[in-house]
């Protein structure tokens, strides 16, 4: 790959999958490329670390010291994906640091791709927010999460007209499954020899919707 | 020949952010092809030599050689541009002596263009410096530089105030120099280069550096700001510049 991806998992609400969307999205990654560095600044709700401890790193952006930690690795070409699970607290400090200092500029210019996986809800907060990240973020890369675990109505037009993620909804039971820290997707698809499982089936659908949208990026970094 | 243009930048008050606005003045003047020399005062050690050593000289301007090597060769040297970084609590003075050797005449009847870029800071100390200053502005461009050193309002949560400093003086220009952001400016201190140089990734001598992606980031976003200040009052103009295409520092 001629490009470094950089997935920036984010809403400004909290629970609304973003950990889960940053977990499966990872541990396709690792499958994929055998390495993906992660990244949680998610700390105050359930996140990232408490389920890849060994992929994922903790990084905080209240202050400029802990945006250089974090920034200045994200804008290296060193081939490895990398996820970031942004807490919803963080969301407008994030991109207001980005529009900044010219990340998405200076990424093209790196080849590193930031790719901005937007998990949408249908509050007011929701809209104005994903209203800003279509004033900043290229609307190719910008991604739309249909999470069907958090919405149950229609998505507004504006957010639905761009590129768009469906993730199902899983039962209760295998939802409670999946959300215990020792789980892994990709274990999962290893162990199970089962491949008919309505959780099987779930996680390859993800993982293959993940594959498109590389696929994508190849294409359109090419 | 171009008329000679002269650019004091200066307060009474330190700390106020003098050699930082004239920093961006000579960054300014370079990216617009502008051929400047500098002149700091904060002699025996110059803070703005240290950024810009190839154009800036340390002088002393209370002396009357120093004077001369500054005022004497405003028609003779190839520089349209002269600014001088007037060290605390020689802005009265230096007006004076202005004054007193016709230079303020000079430019009152056209010779010379002579603009003065009073720094301000958040005090009252800094604000009550304008009235003794706006004595000597005639024939000069004054411009009131707010200098946002920290999360300052500068008086404009008071109307009354805000208004006796600033709208006070009828032909002076306001000006805003955002706050950069505190870790930003101390890695520029620490390189000791150019504004341009630290935006652009390069050391004293225009060799690759390696400073924060980040730390670049505010400096690029603050130094727009600044510019854009500039593109306001027009100051390329001032200088009798035309504006060039691509500014480096915005590439």
């Amino acid at each position: 790959m001629s490009f470094t991806p950089v997935y920036i998992v984010c809403s400004p609400r909290p629970l609304v999958g973003k950990t889960m969307v940053a977990r499966l999205l990872s541990e396709f990654l690792l499958l994929k490329n055998g390495t993906v560095t992660s990244f949680d600044i998610n700390l105050k709700e359930p996140s990232l670390l408490d389920y890849l401890p060994r992929l994922t790193e903790t990084a905080e952006i209240d202050d400029t010291y802990g945006k250089m930690q974090l920034m200045d690795r994200l804008i290296i070409d060193d081939g490895e994906a990398k996820v970031i699970d942004l807490g919803f607290h963080v969301f407008d400090e994030f991109f207001k640091m980005c529009e900044e200092i010219g990340f998405i500029k200076e990424a093209a210019r790196r080849h590193v791709a930031p790719v901005v996986l937007f998990v949408a809800d249908t509050d007011r907060l929701s809209m104005r927010s994903h209203e800003l990240l279509r004033r900043q973020i290229p609307r190719s890369t910008l991604i739309t999460i249909d999470n069907e675990h958090i919405l149950r109505g229609e998505l507004r037009p504006e957010m639905s007209a761009g590129r768009m993620l469906h993730i199902a909804a899983l039962p209760s039971f295998l939802r409670t499954y999946i959300d215990r820290q020792t789980f892994s997707f990709t274990d999962y698809l290893r162990q199970e020899r089962d491949s008919s499982t309505e959780l099987h089936q779930w996680i390859r659908r993800n993982y293959l919707s993940f594959r498109e949208l590389e696929l994508s990026l190849i294409l359109q970094n090419s | 020949m171009a008329k000679p243009v002269v650019i004091v930048v200066g307060a009474d008050k330190g700390g106020v952010g003098k050699t930082t606005v004239s920093r961006t003045l000579l960054d300014y003047f370079n990216a617009n092809n502008v051929p400047t020399r500098a002149f700091d005062t904060e002699s025996p050690r110059g803070t703005l030599k240290r950024f810009h050593p190839d154009i800036t000289e340390i002088v002393d301007m209370t002396t009357t050689a120093d004077q001369m090597k500054i005022f004497d060769t405003l028609n003779t040297v190839s520089p349209s541009v002269t600014v001088i970084d007037v060290r605390a609590g020689l802005m009265s003075p230096a007006l004076a002596s202005l004054r007193d050797i016709g230079f303020l005449d000079a430019a009152r009847s056209g010779q010379i263009t002579f603009s003065v870029f009073h720094i301000l800071g958040p005090s009252i100390a800094s604000l009550d410096e304008i009235a003794e200053t706006a004595n000597f502005m005639q024939g000069a461009k004054y411009f009131l530089v707010k200098n946002f050193i920290n999360n300052t309002s500068f008086f404009e949560w008071d109307q009354s105030t805000y208004n006796s400093y600033f709208h006070r003086i009828k032909d002076a220009t306001d000006l805003t120099i955002p706050k950069l952001n505190e870790m930003a400016f101390e890695q520029v201190e620490v390189a000791s280069v150019p504004f341009l140089k630290f935006v652009a990734n390069k050391g004293t001598s225009d060799e690759a550096a390696n400073y924060s992606f980040v730390l670049r980031g505010y400096v690029r976003h603050w130094l727009a700001n600044v510019w854009s200040e500039y593109d306001r009052i027009k100051l390329t103009d001032l200088v009798g510049a035309s504006k060039a295409v691509t500014r480096s520092g915005e590439k």
